[in-house]
């Protein structure tokens, strides 16, 4: 059974509210019940995605390259990156919080880049990688991807915190802008991937393969 | 009589389908679930509908909890930080003020629509939601109201502001000597009424008893002349 979708038997869904309305002839839609814009699949979906994603992907050097905070520390401080500030968690000995800053501003941007590119790749190259396996990838970069800005709302917990002039203080630095707009820039994209392209796909690919041998 | 065949679940004999997976565009023959069950999709395994007991009711109870814990939390310092002679406060607030003040104007906007434009925004339109639904009258802006929390649903980010402040506590114990503050168990109660929320809010009940109180307003006006 392969099931039937909307798109064979002509009705939309709102992504809104989840109302199945008969399909309309022009793409944007407006739902009946709540009001939103309804088009058969999010417009122009691999287009923003990729955008956001290599938008993303470029940020991410100067997050990781330049400082995101200086802590001032009796007069003495050096500009902290990302990676620095998980290394000087570690050597301090707290390595169990250094797991949780390394995994939610290293590993979790890295993995919604790589997931997303990869989701689009399955969708513009009709790769042949079962749709179950692609939805996980789909439902992990939705999930993680706003642990990301744990580290932005510890700088501004410290910088208002730590404000002891030479004594001790604790500063932003521009690093943290750019690694703010990665994390809001890969959110915004898997808003805009549309994970039933990966099932459409998939089924074209299933009838290719029904057409060939015969 | 016309309204009956082409019913708002947009289910006929010709057509019985009463919902699409909003993952994976399959079609469904049933729109909701059992109550206290979720209806999953049978191919993509997408949590499509969750009834939730009782709903509209719990989710109003822990809203308005919630706009009640948000005076506190957001007034009320959360960590306290001394340094020998100096000591200073966070709030929810002086963290965005003094990132604002060194010149990071789209960090600041960015931790200030997170941690409290967002989350409060929340509060405030499923506070509005639940008690507007039982109006017929407020049908349009209860569910333009849906839309923006569907909007909002994701940036509000307490639980992740909560574990920053984790980090900051234990970052900080070091450099002096912090503590934490009452506004910090506001805030924590806070972040838990926003998570029951959003586990007791269930939008088809609102459409549900937003349908009935329209059925009732137009079966109440029909009676009379129409002027």
């Amino acid at each position: 059974m392969s099931g039937a979708t909307g798109l064979e038997h002509n009705v939309w869904t709102c992504l809104s509210c989840h109302f199945l309305l008969p399909a309309a002839t022009r793409a944007p839609a407006r739902c009946p019940r709540c009001g939103a814009r309804v088009h058969p699949r999010i417009e122009a979906s691999l287009m923003f995605t990729w955008a956001l994603t290599l938008t993303g992907a470029l940020l991410l050097i100067p997050a990781n390259v330049l400082p995101v905070m200086t802590v001032v520390y009796l007069g003495a401080g050096e500009p902290n990156t990302i990676i620095s500030g998980v290394m000087q968690l570690h050597q301090a000995g707290y390595w169990g919080i250094a797991i949780i800053v390394f995994v939610a501003s290293v590993v979790v941007p890295l993995m919604k880049l790589v997931g997303l590119a990869l989701l689009c790749l399955t969708v513009q190259w009709q790769l042949p990688i079962a749709p179950a396996q692609a939805m996980r990838i789909y439902r992990v970069v939705n999930a993680i991807g706003r642990w990301s800005l744990l580290d932005l709302f510890m700088i501004s917990i410290l910088v208002a915190l730590v404000q002891m002039g030479e004594a001790a203080e604790v500063q932003a630095e521009p690093g943290s802008t750019a690694f703010a707009t990665v994390v809001v820039v890969t959110m915004i994209a898997s808003r805009c991937f549309d994970p039933r392209l990966l099932w459409d796909s998939y089924s074209a690919i299933a009838a290719k393969a029904a057409e060939g041998p015969a | 009589m016309e309204r009956a065949v082409d019913s708002p679940s947009g289910a006929t004999a010709a057509r019985p389908w009463r919902r699409a997976c909003y993952q994976c565009d399959l079609l469904l023959t049933r729109a909701l679930a059992p109550e206290g069950t979720k209806l999953l999709c049978p191919r993509c395994g997408a949590a499509l509908h969750t009834h939730f007991p009782h709903s509209i009711l719990y989710t109003a109870i822990y809203s308005f909890t919630g706009l009640l814990l948000f005076l506190p939390a957001a007034t009320l310092p959360l960590l306290h930080f001394s340094f020998y002679v100096f000591d200073a406060d966070n709030t929810l607030f002086n963290g965005v003020a003094s990132l604002f003040g060194e010149g990071y104007i789209w960090l600041a906007t960015l931790v200030l629509f997170c941690s409290v434009l967002a989350p409060l925004g929340k509060f405030l339109l499923l506070s509005f939601i639940c008690w507007g639904c039982g109006w017929g009258k407020l049908a349009r802006p209860v569910a333009s109201a849906l839309r923006w929390y569907q909007h909002l649903y994701k940036w509000g980010m307490l639980d992740v502001y909560l574990l920053g402040i984790l980090v900051a506590l234990v970052k900080m114990t070091d450099l002096g000597s912090i503590s934490v503050e009452p506004g910090l168990y506001c805030f924590s109660a806070m972040m838990l009424m926003a998570t029951a929320t959003a586990i007791s809010f269930d939008p088809e009940a609102v459409w549900s008893r937003l349908a009935s109180a329209e059925g009732q307003r137009v079966a109440g006006t029909s009676g009379e002349p129409d002027l």
